[in-house]
């Protein structure tokens, strides 16, 4: 990191001892809105000032017009009015108005301000742009140092967004970091070339209002079929945009087995064979006996029944299964139904095998 | 009795955890011999040394001390449902079914208990209630301790409107209820009472069946069975026509009238009386001849019922496309062939877990995903309580309510 990123951090340590007025918010007004028009000074956000309502733009007021409404551009954060953004951007992007901005806009991007203050408009951006790509969790790290760790990195990237040190280094690597993760998780997902994404502010940000046939076939080679020269190879001689020491390898999650309508219980009889019909004298009535068949009893229930229970006992060995039983009376009980529900009713496991 | 799934031929459950464990109920019965043998001298079997009690008596008070009831959850006249918990563990809970002295058998136990404690001990599956213990109290009444399944039953749900769920959610309870159907009959045991109000849900929500008080195992041939069992909106037709032989199929008609139930949220097949409730099924299912089920002329009630009834056909495939949008072609498809009329064309429980509707998308909703209502132990004791194929909604219930001063002092 550079070493201008440290400084907001260590200034607000000061601040945080000091308890008092910020010479952060200072270097903060200077910085973030550098590009305010000469017309309309720095205000402050405590205080309601009455040229809020004019239009730097057109200049009308909402004396004129009662239902004005405000927007801005996270490109540049210039407010205007509606009717102005209908007037310039309709027919396509266009350079913004205010004296000194060369920024294109685009009119989709004008939204209304969440906030009054326009810098903590653009930090709250800027911060959901890097949680996006940032997001790891304490149990993603082997450890809690290097869960911090992480964490002062992420912030040292977003003060270096916000105070606008060193940003297209930073972008670049954001971006890099963005598209390894998502490789990871989905290693059959096309890989798309980054783009920069304009709702960024970014110094250099240099505008393609149409992309050229060249470009359009440089992205096509690059996320079609054909391998990458060092994409696929993976993650030892590819940047990845940042690396952080002890971060946990991401195991993608078992792929569910196929459902088992019988739950994965199974019987098959090690004893005998079954067979479709037994041919005995004191069945003969009853086999051929229509109130029998009418009812849908079936024989050969019967049959497997009594070679059932005529075999149920062989290789049972009560002595063993009480040793064993024994051996886990203080274990855990019980099928993982039972336990998983005792669980959710916040009870603890029912024991049964010690009912004496 | 076998005690080992590693050895039985008993259907093995999965994993092998399983095969060190003897289960609750198996336990009991194994305890008691296990007991028996392992006491020391036939002195304490012998002679009452310790305050005038048997071997019995000791046993059972033993059983008796592990379980603390706490309040009383719901009364019937059949039963009374306690909550309750381990002694020496309050967070495992418990329900305690204390089954009242019935007038009908002074001098014994209620069919209805016998048969519970009967075939709960043998069973032991996720999908069907527990028996944790049975003990009998000092005024000869018995109890059940069974598990506690806090979550209501699966008729409250589709008759709760504020839920809502789809295709996958009904695959996951009805794949729970047939498993448990399955295990019952893989097991020789018919449950003859399978209906909406016996699926209990537990915790985790796993449907549970409950309410043993009318299985029986499956009949020698040429023995006779009452055709008066199963609550009446889930009673297959050869049961109204008086058939006195029938096997696993009439649980399956039972189980495909509850996910029909679950797929329209209400009852599949209401009616008033027996004689409505064959009318209500005919409407369907057209009136079965000679061709559509052989031999069914020659049942008792067949005359009495079809002697001079027009003929009525079954509805085509569009009317269950229609009524059960949620189940799907293949859904349909199976609920149809659980359906069947005649009771050889039916589908067995093996069938039934055979068929492609449970492999098929949707994949059915994992248990711990599954809409859940807070029913509450209020439930739990109210359908404990039940005795075996009542309807609670007849006008005679309330009657009957009302005589039941138990009741009207709660």
């Amino acid at each position: 990191m550079s070493k201008s990123a440290r400084a907001p951090g260590a200034s607000s340590k000061r601040l945080a001892e000091d308890g008092g007025a910020s010479p952060l918010s200072h270097s903060l007004h200077s910085l973030s809105l550098q590009h305010s028009s000469p017309s309309k000074p720095a205000r402050s956000p405590a205080v309601a000032d009455p040229s809020s309502d004019i239009c730097p733009v057109c200049k009308s007021s909402r004396y004129l017009n009662p239902n004005m409404r405000f927007l801005v551009n996270p490109e540049c954060y210039h407010k205007m009015c509606e009717s102005c953004v209908d007037r310039i951007f309709s027919h396509g992007p266009a350079p913004c108005p205010i004296a000194g901005c060369k920024r294109t806009l685009r009119k989709a991007k004008f939204r209304r301000q969440t906030f009054e203050d326009l810098k903590v408009e653009r930090e709250v951006d800027i911060r959901r742009r890097v949680a996006r790509a940032m997001n790891k969790q304490e149990s993603d790290f082997e450890t809690l140092k290097d869960y911090n760790d992480y964490l002062e990195t992420v912030e040292e990237i977003t003060w270096n967004l916000i105070l606008k040190i060193d940003v297209e280094n930073t972008e670049r690597r954001l971006r890099l970091w963005e598209e390894t993760q998502k490789a990871e998780r989905d290693p059959n997902a096309p890989r798309r070339l980054a783009e920069p994404d304009p709702s960024l502010p970014s110094d250099t940000s240099h505008v393609v209002l149409k992309k050229g046939a060249t470009q359009r076939k440089a992205l096509a080679a690059s996320s079609g079929n054909t391998p990458d020269p060092f994409g696929t190879s993976d993650d030892a001689d590819k940047d990845a945009g940042f690396v952080f020491h002890g971060l946990k390898k991401y195991v993608p999650p078992e792929p569910e087995k196929p459902f088992n309508p019988f739950g994965g219980w199974g019987i098959e009889p090690k004893y005998y064979v079954f067979q479709k019909d037994y041919d005995v004298d004191w069945l003969t009535r009853q086999k051929n006996d229509p109130g029998h068949l009418v009812g849908g009893y079936d024989m050969q229930d019967f049959y497997s029944r009594c070679l059932r229970e005529a075999f149920g006992g062989l290789g049972i060995f009560i002595e063993d299964e009480i040793i064993a039983r024994e051996n886990q009376a203080s274990g855990d009980a019980g099928v993982g139904t039972r336990s998983a529900a005792t669980a959710a009713a916040g009870g603890k496991d029912v024991d049964m095998s010690d009912v004496f | 009795m076998t005690f080992s799934p590693v050895l039985s031929p008993r259907p093995n459950p999965p994993g092998t955890k399983m095969a060190t464990n003897a289960t609750a109920a198996k336990a009991k019965a194994l305890a008691i011999l296990n007991n028996s043998r392992a006491v020391p001298s036939p002195s304490v079997a012998s002679t009452p040394g310790d305050g005038g009690l048997d071997l019995a008596e000791q046993m059972n008070d033993e059983v008796r001390r592990r379980f603390v009831s706490g309040t009383r959850l719901g009364e019937g006249t059949y039963a009374i449902v306690y909550s309750g918990h381990y002694r020496h563990d309050p967070s495992k809970l418990v329900a305690i079914k204390k089954i009242k002295l019935n007038a009908d058998f002074k001098d014994g136990i209620a069919m209805d208990a016998i048969r519970e404690i009967k075939f709960l001990s043998e069973l032991s599956h996720p999908n069907i209630i527990q028996l944790h213990a049975v003990f009998s109290t000092k005024d000869q009444n018995i109890s059940l301790v069974l598990e506690h399944l806090p979550l209501g039953d699966l008729e409250m749900l589709w008759k709760n409107h504020s839920i809502s769920y789809g295709g996958a959610d009904i695959k996951s309870w009805a794949n729970m209820l047939c498993q448990a159907v399955w295990f019952c009959h893989e097991n020789y045991v018919l449950h003859r009472d399978i209906k909406g109000n016996n699926l209990l849900i537990s915790a985790d929500g796993t449907v549970k069946l409950a309410d043993f008080g009318l299985a029986r195992s499956f009949a020698d041939p040429g023995r006779d069975m009452t055709c008066n069992v199963i609550t009446r909106f889930y009673r297959p037709p050869e049961l109204l026509l008086g058939c006195r032989h029938y096997g696993g199929c009439v649980d399956v008609w039972s189980t495909g009238c509850v996910i029909a139930e679950l797929a329209i949220r209400e009852f599949f097949l209401p009616s008033e009386t027996d004689i409505q409730q064959l009318s209500v099924i005919c409407d369907v299912f057209g009136i079965p001849t000679e061709e559509t089920w052989p031999g069914v002329s020659k049942l008792r009630h067949y005359e009495a019922s079809f002697g001079a009834a027009a003929p009525k056909h079954p509805h085509g495939i569009n009317y269950w496309k229609q009524r059960f949008p949620l189940l799907g072609e293949d859904g349909i498809d199976l609920l149809r062939g659980m359906l069947r009329m005649d009771p050889m064309k039916r589908l067995s429980a093996t069938q039934v877990l055979q068929h492609p509707y449970w492999t098929n998308a949707p994949r059915p909703t994992k248990k711990e995903n599954l809409p859940k209502q807070g029913g509450g132990e209020k439930t739990m004791g109210e359908d404990l309580k039940r005795r075996g194929g009542e309807i609670e909604t007849g006008r005679l219930d309330k009657v009957a309510r009302k005589l039941d001063f138990g009741a009207m002092k709660k």
